[in-house]
Protein backbone atom coordinates (compact mmCIF):
# COMPACT_ATOMS: atom_id res chain seq x y z
CA UNK A 1 0.00 0.00 0.00
CA UNK A 2 1.43 3.55 -1.05
CA UNK A 3 1.86 5.47 2.52
CA UNK A 4 1.44 9.16 0.46
CA UNK A 5 -2.75 7.90 0.23
CA UNK A 6 -2.71 8.41 4.48
CA UNK A 7 -1.32 11.79 4.05
CA UNK A 8 -3.65 14.58 4.48
CA UNK A 9 -2.18 16.69 1.61
CA UNK A 10 -1.20 13.36 -0.20
CA UNK A 11 2.31 13.22 -2.45
CA UNK A 12 2.99 11.31 -5.18
CA UNK A 13 6.06 10.32 -6.85
CA UNK A 14 6.18 10.38 -10.76
CA UNK A 15 8.87 10.47 -13.87
CA UNK A 16 8.19 13.07 -16.12
CA UNK A 17 8.28 12.43 -19.95
CA UNK A 18 8.98 16.12 -21.60
CA UNK A 19 7.13 16.60 -25.01
CA UNK A 20 6.54 19.12 -28.03
CA UNK A 21 2.80 20.44 -28.94
CA UNK A 22 2.04 22.46 -32.39
CA UNK A 23 -0.38 24.55 -30.59
CA UNK A 24 1.75 25.19 -28.05
CA UNK A 25 4.68 26.52 -30.21
CA UNK A 26 2.19 28.47 -32.21
CA UNK A 27 1.16 30.25 -29.03
CA UNK A 28 4.82 30.81 -28.10
CA UNK A 29 5.23 32.36 -31.40
CA UNK A 30 2.52 34.61 -31.23
CA UNK A 31 3.78 35.78 -27.60
CA UNK A 32 5.53 33.85 -25.19
CA UNK A 33 3.98 35.83 -22.05
CA UNK A 34 0.60 35.38 -22.96
CA UNK A 35 -2.04 33.33 -21.39
CA UNK A 36 -2.29 30.98 -24.13
CA UNK A 37 1.23 29.87 -24.00
CA UNK A 38 0.63 29.72 -20.40
CA UNK A 39 -2.06 27.27 -20.40
CA UNK A 40 -0.40 25.28 -22.89
CA UNK A 41 3.17 25.06 -21.25
CA UNK A 42 2.43 24.92 -17.60
CA UNK A 43 0.01 21.58 -17.44
CA UNK A 44 0.80 18.07 -16.21
CA UNK A 45 -1.34 15.26 -17.69
CA UNK A 46 -1.58 12.01 -15.37
CA UNK A 47 -2.76 9.13 -14.92
CA UNK A 48 -6.44 9.13 -13.82
CA UNK A 49 -5.30 7.02 -11.21
CA UNK A 50 -2.67 9.30 -10.14
CA UNK A 51 -4.98 12.22 -9.99
CA UNK A 52 -7.47 10.44 -7.88
CA UNK A 53 -4.56 9.58 -5.12
CA UNK A 54 -4.24 13.36 -4.86
CA UNK A 55 -7.88 14.20 -4.18
CA UNK A 56 -7.83 16.44 -7.49
CA UNK A 57 -9.81 17.00 -10.41
CA UNK A 58 -9.43 18.45 -14.03
CA UNK A 59 -7.86 21.57 -13.55
CA UNK A 60 -6.86 21.68 -10.67
CA UNK A 61 -3.21 22.96 -9.63
CA UNK A 62 -0.38 21.06 -7.82
CA UNK A 63 3.02 21.87 -6.87
CA UNK A 64 6.03 19.66 -8.72
CA UNK A 65 9.24 19.83 -7.36
CA UNK A 66 12.31 18.31 -6.94
CA UNK A 67 15.80 19.39 -5.57
CA UNK A 68 16.23 21.69 -8.54
CA UNK A 69 13.21 23.66 -8.57
CA UNK A 70 9.30 24.13 -7.72
CA UNK A 71 6.75 24.75 -10.05
CA UNK A 72 2.69 25.22 -10.07
CA UNK A 73 0.71 24.17 -12.71
CA UNK A 74 -2.67 22.62 -13.84
CA UNK A 75 -3.07 18.92 -13.81
CA UNK A 76 -4.70 17.43 -16.46
CA UNK A 77 -5.31 13.58 -17.48
CA UNK A 78 -3.32 12.10 -19.81
CA UNK A 79 -6.38 11.30 -22.03
CA UNK A 80 -3.74 7.69 -22.87
CA UNK A 81 -6.20 4.28 -22.95
CA UNK A 82 -2.74 2.59 -21.32
CA UNK A 83 -2.41 3.38 -17.47
CA UNK A 84 0.79 5.20 -16.88
CA UNK A 85 0.88 5.75 -13.17
CA UNK A 86 3.70 6.98 -11.85
CA UNK A 87 4.81 8.01 -15.55
CA UNK A 88 3.60 12.12 -16.10
CA UNK A 89 3.84 14.03 -19.12
CA UNK A 90 4.89 18.21 -19.41
CA UNK A 91 5.20 19.57 -22.56
CA UNK A 92 9.05 21.21 -23.17
CA UNK A 93 9.46 24.73 -22.14
CA UNK A 94 9.83 27.06 -19.26
CA UNK A 95 7.89 25.51 -16.70
CA UNK A 96 9.65 21.76 -17.13
CA UNK A 97 12.71 22.87 -17.74
CA UNK A 98 13.18 24.24 -14.33
CA UNK A 99 12.88 20.48 -12.91
CA UNK A 100 15.55 19.92 -14.82
CA UNK A 101 18.74 18.29 -12.99
CA UNK A 102 22.34 20.28 -13.59
CA UNK A 103 24.24 17.17 -13.47
CA UNK A 104 25.36 16.16 -16.69
CA UNK A 105 28.54 13.88 -16.01
CA UNK A 106 30.56 16.32 -18.05
CA UNK A 107 29.06 15.35 -21.55
CA UNK A 108 27.49 18.29 -22.27
CA UNK A 109 23.98 16.95 -22.57
CA UNK A 110 21.39 17.29 -19.86
CA UNK A 111 19.61 14.39 -18.10
CA UNK A 112 16.42 15.82 -20.52
CA UNK A 113 14.47 12.57 -19.99
CA UNK A 114 14.93 11.45 -16.53
CA UNK A 115 13.33 14.00 -14.50
CA UNK A 116 11.88 12.46 -10.87
CA UNK A 117 9.49 14.92 -9.26
CA UNK A 118 6.84 14.56 -6.03
CA UNK A 119 3.77 16.14 -6.95
CA UNK A 120 1.14 17.44 -4.19
CA UNK A 121 -2.26 19.71 -4.58
CA UNK A 122 -1.87 23.02 -4.85
CA UNK A 123 -5.43 23.78 -4.80
CA UNK A 124 -6.36 27.18 -5.06
CA UNK A 125 -3.24 28.46 -6.03
CA UNK A 126 -2.20 30.27 -8.72
CA UNK A 127 -0.05 28.93 -11.97
CA UNK A 128 3.75 30.45 -11.52
CA UNK A 129 3.58 32.82 -13.74
CA UNK A 130 6.15 32.86 -16.19
CA UNK A 131 8.28 35.88 -15.30
CA UNK A 132 8.86 34.61 -11.85
CA UNK A 133 10.34 31.60 -12.96
CA UNK A 134 13.81 33.29 -13.21
CA UNK B 1 -1.53 43.06 -54.27
CA UNK B 2 1.61 40.20 -54.15
CA UNK B 3 1.43 36.38 -54.95
CA UNK B 4 4.84 34.65 -55.19
CA UNK B 5 5.83 31.31 -53.80
CA UNK B 6 8.31 32.13 -50.41
CA UNK B 7 10.03 29.88 -47.98
CA UNK B 8 8.95 29.42 -44.19
CA UNK B 9 11.84 29.24 -41.67
CA UNK B 10 9.53 27.81 -38.93
CA UNK B 11 11.04 24.61 -39.01
CA UNK B 12 13.81 22.48 -40.32
CA UNK B 13 12.07 21.25 -43.41
CA UNK B 14 12.16 24.86 -44.99
CA UNK B 15 8.80 24.36 -46.98
CA UNK B 16 9.12 26.31 -50.45
CA UNK B 17 6.10 26.30 -51.64
CA UNK B 18 3.92 29.27 -49.41
CA UNK B 19 1.86 31.43 -51.02
CA UNK B 20 1.18 34.71 -49.19
CA UNK B 21 -1.36 37.50 -49.66
CA UNK B 22 0.63 40.81 -48.65
CA UNK B 23 -1.05 44.24 -49.16
CA UNK B 24 1.08 47.67 -47.94
CA UNK B 25 3.82 45.81 -46.44
CA UNK B 26 1.24 43.84 -43.98
CA UNK B 27 0.34 40.23 -44.52
CA UNK B 28 -2.87 39.38 -44.06
CA UNK B 29 -2.63 35.60 -45.63
CA UNK B 30 -0.06 32.52 -45.71
CA UNK B 31 -1.23 29.80 -47.82
CA UNK B 32 -0.06 25.97 -47.72
CA UNK B 33 1.71 26.60 -44.49
CA UNK B 34 1.11 24.96 -41.14
CA UNK B 35 0.01 26.31 -37.92
CA UNK B 36 3.68 26.93 -36.74
CA UNK B 37 4.36 28.41 -40.11
CA UNK B 38 1.66 31.33 -40.59
CA UNK B 39 2.03 31.97 -36.94
CA UNK B 40 5.50 32.49 -37.76
CA UNK B 41 5.50 34.12 -40.76
CA UNK B 42 2.47 36.25 -39.80
CA UNK B 43 3.73 37.73 -36.39
CA UNK B 44 2.98 41.00 -36.36
CA UNK B 45 5.79 43.55 -36.21
CA UNK B 46 5.77 46.93 -34.58
CA UNK B 47 8.49 49.32 -34.68
CA UNK B 48 12.44 48.32 -34.03
CA UNK B 49 13.36 47.47 -30.78
CA UNK B 50 16.72 48.61 -29.30
CA UNK B 51 17.15 47.94 -25.07
CA UNK B 52 20.49 48.71 -23.26
CA UNK B 53 19.66 48.04 -19.41
CA UNK B 54 15.86 47.11 -20.30
CA UNK B 55 15.81 50.76 -21.50
CA UNK B 56 14.98 51.98 -25.35
CA UNK B 57 17.92 53.26 -26.86
CA UNK B 58 18.82 53.70 -30.63
CA UNK B 59 20.76 51.18 -33.06
CA UNK B 60 24.00 52.73 -32.65
CA UNK B 61 24.02 52.67 -28.69
CA UNK B 62 23.05 49.24 -28.60
CA UNK B 63 25.58 48.34 -31.23
CA UNK B 64 28.30 50.16 -28.87
CA UNK B 65 27.26 48.50 -25.85
CA UNK B 66 27.23 45.01 -27.02
CA UNK B 67 30.87 45.97 -28.95
CA UNK B 68 32.10 46.77 -25.30
CA UNK B 69 30.89 44.01 -23.73
CA UNK B 70 32.57 41.49 -25.90
CA UNK B 71 35.70 43.73 -25.81
CA UNK B 72 36.02 43.95 -21.90
CA UNK B 73 35.29 39.39 -21.78
CA UNK B 74 37.45 37.36 -21.50
CA UNK B 75 35.94 34.79 -22.83
CA UNK B 76 32.73 34.88 -24.14
CA UNK B 77 30.35 33.01 -25.00
CA UNK B 78 28.48 32.75 -28.59
CA UNK B 79 25.26 30.76 -29.08
CA UNK B 80 22.30 29.77 -30.69
CA UNK B 81 22.28 30.84 -34.62
CA UNK B 82 19.98 27.69 -35.45
CA UNK B 83 18.07 30.54 -37.16
CA UNK B 84 20.25 32.39 -39.04
CA UNK B 85 21.30 32.30 -42.43
CA UNK B 86 24.68 30.48 -43.64
CA UNK B 87 25.92 34.11 -44.32
CA UNK B 88 25.05 35.28 -40.75
CA UNK B 89 26.22 32.23 -39.69
CA UNK B 90 29.96 32.53 -41.43
CA UNK B 91 30.19 36.16 -40.06
CA UNK B 92 29.43 34.56 -36.50
CA UNK B 93 32.61 32.62 -36.60
CA UNK B 94 34.66 34.93 -38.00
CA UNK B 95 33.43 36.89 -34.89
CA UNK B 96 34.27 33.93 -32.61
CA UNK B 97 37.39 33.46 -33.91
CA UNK B 98 38.49 37.63 -33.52
CA UNK B 99 37.14 37.94 -29.99
CA UNK B 100 38.30 34.22 -29.14
CA UNK B 101 34.99 33.29 -28.25
CA UNK B 102 33.28 30.08 -27.14
CA UNK B 103 31.32 28.90 -29.89
CA UNK B 104 27.84 26.44 -29.76
CA UNK B 105 24.48 26.19 -30.68
CA UNK B 106 21.98 23.75 -29.63
CA UNK B 107 23.31 20.88 -31.38
CA UNK B 108 25.53 20.25 -28.72
CA UNK B 109 22.85 18.53 -26.29
CA UNK B 110 20.09 17.80 -29.46
CA UNK B 111 20.88 15.99 -32.42
CA UNK B 112 24.96 17.39 -33.19
CA UNK B 113 26.40 13.53 -32.69
CA UNK B 114 23.84 12.40 -35.11
CA UNK B 115 24.66 15.32 -37.59
CA UNK B 116 28.10 14.86 -37.13
CA UNK B 117 28.09 11.19 -38.32
CA UNK B 118 25.86 11.76 -40.93
CA UNK B 119 28.71 15.03 -42.16
CA UNK B 120 31.38 12.39 -41.68
CA UNK B 121 29.65 10.06 -44.13
CA UNK B 122 29.51 6.93 -41.06
CA UNK B 123 25.64 6.53 -41.76
CA UNK B 124 23.76 6.56 -45.16
CA UNK B 125 21.62 9.02 -45.48
CA UNK B 126 19.27 10.26 -48.49
CA UNK B 127 17.25 13.39 -49.10
CA UNK B 128 13.52 14.38 -48.89
CA UNK B 129 12.69 14.29 -52.08
CA UNK B 130 13.93 10.51 -52.47
CA UNK B 131 11.51 10.15 -49.81
CA UNK B 132 8.89 10.80 -50.89
CA UNK B 133 9.36 9.46 -54.55
CA UNK B 134 10.71 6.00 -53.18
CA UNK B 135 10.22 5.25 -49.28
CA UNK B 136 8.61 2.58 -48.66
CA UNK B 137 9.05 1.88 -44.97
CA UNK B 138 9.20 4.70 -42.93
CA UNK B 139 10.89 4.70 -38.93
CA UNK B 140 9.52 7.87 -36.76
CA UNK B 141 12.30 7.26 -34.23
CA UNK B 142 12.14 9.52 -30.49
CA UNK B 143 10.58 11.88 -32.77
CA UNK B 144 7.10 13.43 -33.36
CA UNK B 145 7.12 15.23 -36.60
CA UNK B 146 3.36 15.98 -36.22
CA UNK B 147 4.07 18.40 -34.05
CA UNK B 148 7.64 19.31 -34.45
CA UNK B 149 7.90 19.31 -38.41
CA UNK B 150 3.80 19.90 -39.08
CA UNK B 151 4.36 19.04 -42.97
CA UNK B 152 6.79 16.29 -43.12
CA UNK B 153 4.19 13.27 -43.32
CA UNK B 154 1.76 14.92 -46.06
CA UNK B 155 4.87 16.92 -47.90
CA UNK B 156 7.43 14.15 -47.68
CA UNK B 157 7.36 11.28 -45.58
CA UNK B 158 3.85 9.08 -45.60
CA UNK B 159 0.96 10.96 -47.07
CA UNK B 160 2.18 12.11 -50.57
CA UNK B 161 1.97 10.06 -54.01
CA UNK B 162 5.54 9.86 -55.41
CA UNK B 163 7.05 9.55 -58.38
CA UNK B 164 7.70 5.64 -57.39
CA UNK B 165 4.83 5.31 -54.94
CA UNK B 166 1.68 6.49 -56.77
CA UNK B 167 -0.52 4.72 -54.65
CA UNK B 168 0.51 6.32 -51.38
CA UNK B 169 0.04 5.38 -47.93
CA UNK B 170 -2.60 3.20 -48.18
CA UNK B 171 -1.04 0.70 -49.99
CA UNK B 172 2.77 1.30 -50.33
CA UNK B 173 4.44 2.55 -47.60
CA UNK B 174 4.19 1.41 -43.93
CA UNK B 175 5.06 4.37 -41.37
CA UNK B 176 6.14 2.87 -37.65
CA UNK B 177 6.64 4.84 -34.85
CA UNK B 178 8.91 4.02 -31.53
CA UNK B 179 8.23 6.31 -28.91
CA UNK B 180 7.59 6.70 -25.04
CA UNK B 181 4.72 8.14 -25.52
CA UNK B 182 1.88 7.96 -27.94
CA UNK B 183 2.70 10.84 -29.75
CA UNK B 184 0.17 12.71 -32.88
CA UNK B 185 2.92 11.16 -35.39
CA UNK B 186 2.49 7.40 -33.28
CA UNK B 187 -1.47 7.37 -33.60
CA UNK B 188 -1.35 7.89 -37.44
CA UNK B 189 1.23 4.55 -37.48
CA UNK B 190 -1.82 2.71 -36.01
CA UNK B 191 -0.84 -0.52 -34.76
CA UNK B 192 3.30 0.00 -35.79
CA UNK B 193 2.87 2.22 -33.14
CA UNK B 194 6.44 0.46 -30.88
CA UNK B 195 5.71 2.30 -26.94
CA UNK B 196 8.95 1.30 -25.03
CA UNK B 197 10.06 2.57 -21.56
CA UNK B 198 11.89 5.62 -20.98
CA UNK B 199 15.79 4.92 -21.77
CA UNK B 200 14.82 1.44 -23.64
CA UNK B 201 15.57 2.10 -26.95
CA UNK B 202 19.00 0.74 -26.62
CA UNK B 203 17.73 -2.74 -25.57
CA UNK B 204 15.13 -2.58 -28.34
CA UNK B 205 17.74 -2.14 -31.08
CA UNK B 206 19.26 -4.58 -29.56
CA UNK B 207 16.58 -6.65 -29.12
CA UNK B 208 15.29 -5.85 -32.93
CA UNK B 209 19.18 -6.79 -34.19
CA UNK B 210 18.60 -10.15 -33.05
CA UNK B 211 15.39 -10.36 -34.52
CA UNK B 212 16.47 -9.46 -37.71
CA UNK B 213 18.64 -11.96 -37.71
CA UNK B 214 16.02 -15.01 -36.69
CA UNK B 215 16.97 -15.24 -33.06
CA UNK B 216 14.83 -14.83 -29.63
CA UNK B 217 14.54 -10.73 -29.57
CA UNK B 218 14.98 -9.78 -25.19
CA UNK B 219 14.45 -7.11 -23.08
CA UNK B 220 14.43 -6.69 -19.28
CA UNK B 221 11.05 -4.70 -20.20
CA UNK B 222 9.70 -8.10 -21.58
CA UNK B 223 8.71 -6.27 -24.59
CA UNK B 224 6.62 -8.67 -26.62
CA UNK B 225 9.35 -11.19 -28.65
CA UNK B 226 6.45 -11.13 -30.93
CA UNK B 227 6.19 -7.95 -32.11
CA UNK B 228 9.50 -7.45 -32.40
CA UNK B 229 9.79 -9.97 -34.85
CA UNK B 230 6.94 -8.87 -36.37
CA UNK B 231 9.14 -5.23 -36.43
CA UNK B 232 11.75 -7.22 -37.99
CA UNK B 233 9.98 -8.89 -40.69
CA UNK B 234 8.64 -5.50 -42.01
CA UNK B 235 11.89 -4.32 -41.81
CA UNK B 236 13.67 -6.93 -43.61
CA UNK B 237 11.78 -6.40 -46.53
CA UNK B 238 11.93 -2.58 -46.81
CA UNK B 239 13.17 -1.27 -50.77
CA UNK B 240 14.05 2.00 -49.34
CA UNK B 241 13.53 2.68 -45.94
CA UNK B 242 14.50 5.49 -43.66
CA UNK B 243 14.69 6.13 -40.13
CA UNK B 244 13.70 9.99 -38.71
CA UNK B 245 16.04 10.01 -35.76
CA UNK B 246 15.16 12.31 -32.98
CA UNK B 247 16.08 13.85 -29.52
CA UNK B 248 14.08 11.32 -28.12
CA UNK B 249 16.13 8.51 -29.26
CA UNK B 250 19.58 10.31 -29.62
CA UNK B 251 19.11 11.68 -25.54
CA UNK B 252 18.49 8.21 -24.36
CA UNK B 253 21.53 6.59 -25.49
CA UNK B 254 25.21 6.80 -24.27
CA UNK B 255 26.57 6.76 -27.54
CA UNK B 256 25.64 6.16 -31.04
CA UNK B 257 26.95 2.52 -31.37
CA UNK B 258 23.61 1.22 -31.02
CA UNK B 259 22.57 3.20 -34.20
CA UNK B 260 25.43 2.17 -35.81
CA UNK B 261 24.64 -1.46 -34.87
CA UNK B 262 21.40 -1.45 -36.19
CA UNK B 263 22.04 0.38 -39.79
CA UNK B 264 24.53 -2.28 -40.19
CA UNK B 265 22.21 -4.98 -39.45
CA UNK B 266 19.42 -3.45 -41.15
CA UNK B 267 21.86 -2.92 -44.68
CA UNK B 268 22.80 -6.40 -44.27
CA UNK B 269 18.70 -7.45 -45.26
CA UNK B 270 17.26 -4.40 -46.90
CA UNK B 271 18.06 -1.04 -48.11
CA UNK B 272 17.84 1.75 -44.84
CA UNK B 273 18.76 5.33 -44.91
CA UNK B 274 18.92 7.47 -41.98
CA UNK B 275 18.15 11.14 -41.50
CA UNK B 276 18.45 13.56 -38.03
CA UNK B 277 15.18 14.88 -37.12
CA UNK B 278 17.32 18.75 -37.26
CA UNK B 279 14.29 20.78 -35.72
CA UNK B 280 15.82 24.88 -36.42
CA UNK B 281 15.68 26.02 -39.91
CA UNK B 282 19.08 26.05 -40.35
CA UNK B 283 21.13 23.95 -37.46
CA UNK B 284 22.03 21.62 -40.23
CA UNK B 285 23.72 25.02 -41.49
CA UNK B 286 25.45 26.14 -38.63
CA UNK B 287 27.09 22.44 -38.15
CA UNK B 288 27.89 22.33 -41.79
CA UNK B 289 29.49 25.63 -42.17
CA UNK B 290 31.50 25.32 -38.49
CA UNK B 291 32.59 21.82 -39.41
CA UNK B 292 34.12 23.31 -42.72
CA UNK B 293 36.08 25.53 -40.93
CA UNK B 294 37.00 24.29 -37.70
CA UNK B 295 36.39 20.21 -38.01
CA UNK B 296 33.82 20.27 -35.45
CA UNK B 297 30.14 20.87 -35.70
CA UNK B 298 29.47 22.41 -32.08
CA UNK B 299 31.42 22.96 -28.80
CA UNK B 300 34.47 24.80 -29.76
CA UNK B 301 36.55 27.69 -28.15
CA UNK B 302 39.11 29.48 -30.84
CA UNK B 303 42.36 30.82 -29.02
CA UNK B 304 44.52 32.90 -31.06
CA UNK B 305 44.48 31.02 -34.39
CA UNK B 306 44.27 27.18 -32.76
CA UNK B 307 40.72 25.69 -32.39
CA UNK B 308 39.66 23.39 -29.28
CA UNK B 309 37.34 21.27 -28.52
CA UNK B 310 35.05 19.04 -26.61
CA UNK B 311 32.00 18.93 -24.09
CA UNK B 312 33.68 21.74 -21.92
CA UNK B 313 33.24 24.29 -24.44
CA UNK B 314 29.75 23.55 -25.09
CA UNK B 315 26.96 25.88 -23.40
CA UNK B 316 25.95 23.54 -20.77
CA UNK B 317 29.09 22.52 -19.69
CA UNK B 318 30.71 26.51 -19.78
CA UNK B 319 27.64 27.39 -18.25
CA UNK B 320 27.92 25.08 -15.20
CA UNK B 321 31.69 25.71 -14.77
CA UNK B 322 31.24 29.31 -15.11
CA UNK B 323 34.28 29.91 -17.71
CA UNK B 324 32.26 32.28 -19.60
CA UNK B 325 32.23 35.72 -18.52
CA UNK B 326 29.81 37.46 -21.62
CA UNK B 327 27.58 35.87 -23.96
CA UNK B 328 25.76 36.93 -27.61
CA UNK B 329 22.91 34.86 -28.24
CA UNK B 330 21.72 34.66 -31.49
CA UNK B 331 18.19 33.93 -32.71
CA UNK B 332 17.82 31.20 -29.41
CA UNK B 333 16.22 31.56 -26.03
CA UNK B 334 18.48 29.45 -23.51
CA UNK B 335 15.85 30.27 -20.59
CA UNK B 336 13.53 28.01 -22.23
CA UNK B 337 15.49 24.88 -23.54
CA UNK B 338 18.07 24.37 -20.76
CA UNK B 339 17.90 23.15 -17.15
CA UNK B 340 17.10 26.22 -14.75
CA UNK B 341 19.82 24.95 -12.68
CA UNK B 342 22.61 25.83 -15.45
CA UNK B 343 21.01 28.50 -17.37
CA UNK B 344 20.35 30.85 -14.28
CA UNK B 345 24.43 31.24 -14.59
CA UNK B 346 23.58 33.55 -17.40
CA UNK B 347 22.10 35.63 -15.08
CA UNK B 348 25.66 36.71 -13.46
CA UNK B 349 27.42 37.75 -16.80
CA UNK B 350 26.48 40.25 -19.45
CA UNK B 351 24.00 38.94 -22.23
CA UNK B 352 23.48 40.48 -25.26
CA UNK B 353 20.29 39.13 -27.54
CA UNK B 354 20.10 39.26 -30.73
CA UNK B 355 16.16 38.00 -31.87
CA UNK B 356 13.12 38.62 -34.10
CA UNK B 357 11.31 37.47 -30.80
CA UNK B 358 11.00 38.94 -27.93
CA UNK B 359 12.23 36.23 -25.19
CA UNK B 360 13.25 35.12 -21.91
CA UNK B 361 16.56 35.69 -22.62
CA UNK B 362 15.72 39.01 -24.04
CA UNK B 363 14.34 40.25 -21.28
CA UNK B 364 17.27 39.29 -18.96
CA UNK B 365 19.98 40.33 -21.16
CA UNK B 366 22.03 43.99 -20.96
CA UNK B 367 21.69 44.70 -24.40
CA UNK B 368 18.25 43.21 -26.66
CA UNK B 369 18.49 44.31 -30.59
CA UNK B 370 15.24 42.86 -32.39
CA UNK B 371 15.82 41.76 -35.60
CA UNK B 372 14.04 40.69 -38.44
CA UNK B 373 12.56 37.39 -39.47
CA UNK B 374 14.74 35.36 -42.24
CA UNK B 375 12.56 34.37 -44.82
CA UNK B 376 9.69 37.32 -44.37
CA UNK B 377 11.87 40.16 -44.15
CA UNK B 378 15.77 39.23 -44.46
CA UNK B 379 16.83 37.22 -46.91
CA UNK B 380 19.77 34.83 -47.67
CA UNK B 381 20.34 30.79 -47.65
CA UNK B 382 19.68 28.25 -45.39
CA UNK B 383 20.16 24.32 -45.29
CA UNK B 384 17.08 22.03 -44.77
CA UNK B 385 17.57 19.10 -42.31
CA UNK B 386 18.66 16.74 -45.72
CA UNK B 387 21.11 19.52 -46.16
CA UNK B 388 19.56 20.94 -49.48
CA UNK B 389 20.58 25.05 -49.70
CA UNK B 390 17.37 26.66 -50.05
CA UNK B 391 17.41 30.24 -50.69
CA UNK B 392 15.28 33.12 -49.71
CA UNK B 393 14.31 36.50 -50.91
CA UNK B 394 12.83 39.05 -48.03
CA UNK B 395 9.03 40.29 -49.25
CA UNK B 396 7.86 42.87 -46.42
CA UNK B 397 9.86 46.01 -45.97
CA UNK B 398 10.90 46.53 -42.39
CA UNK B 399 12.81 48.63 -40.28
CA UNK B 400 14.04 45.67 -38.23
CA UNK B 401 17.73 45.46 -38.97
CA UNK B 402 18.96 41.95 -40.36
CA UNK B 403 20.93 39.55 -37.89
CA UNK B 404 23.54 39.75 -40.65
CA UNK B 405 23.74 43.66 -40.87
CA UNK B 406 23.97 43.49 -36.76
CA UNK B 407 26.70 41.39 -36.90
CA UNK B 408 28.60 43.35 -39.48
CA UNK B 409 28.24 46.20 -37.50
CA UNK B 410 29.08 44.76 -34.02
CA UNK B 411 32.61 43.47 -36.17
CA UNK B 412 33.01 47.21 -37.20
CA UNK B 413 33.16 48.38 -33.86
CA UNK B 414 35.34 46.02 -32.15
S1 LIG C 1 6.41 22.44 -41.83
FE1 LIG C 1 7.99 23.83 -41.02
S2 LIG C 1 8.80 24.91 -42.82
FE2 LIG C 1 6.86 23.91 -43.45
S3 LIG C 1 5.29 25.49 -43.15
FE3 LIG C 1 5.36 24.33 -41.23
S4 LIG C 1 6.86 25.42 -39.92
FE4 LIG C 1 7.11 26.17 -42.02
Amino acid sequence: MDFGSFLTNPEIKVKIVTYRDIFQDKAMLENRFGEEYRNRSAIIKLDPADLKQLNLKIGDTVTIKNSFGSVVVKAEESGYETPHRGIAYMPKGPWSITLISDETGGTGVPKFKDISVTITSAKGEKVTEIESLF
Amino acid sequence: MEKNYHVCTGCGLLCDDIEVEAEKNIINKVLTACRIGVAHMKEGKGEAIFRVDNKPVDEAVAISEAATILKNAKNPLIFGLGASTNETQKIAIELAKKINATLDDTSSFCLGSLVEAIIREKIKTCTLDEVRNKADVIIFWGTDPSDSHPRHLSKYSYFPRGKEKQRGWEEERTAIAVDVRKSHTAKICGNYFFQIPPKGDAEFIDALIAGLSGKLPKTSYNYPPKKILELANILKGAKFGVIFAGRGLVNSLENLEPIFRLMKALNEKANFHLMPMVGSCNTMGFNENLFAETGYVNSVKFENGTVLHGPEYSIVESLKAKTVDAALIIGSDPFSILPGSIVKNLLEIPVVSIDSYETLTSRNSKVYINTAVSGVEAGGTATRMDRKKVSFEPFIETNHPSEETILKKIMEAL
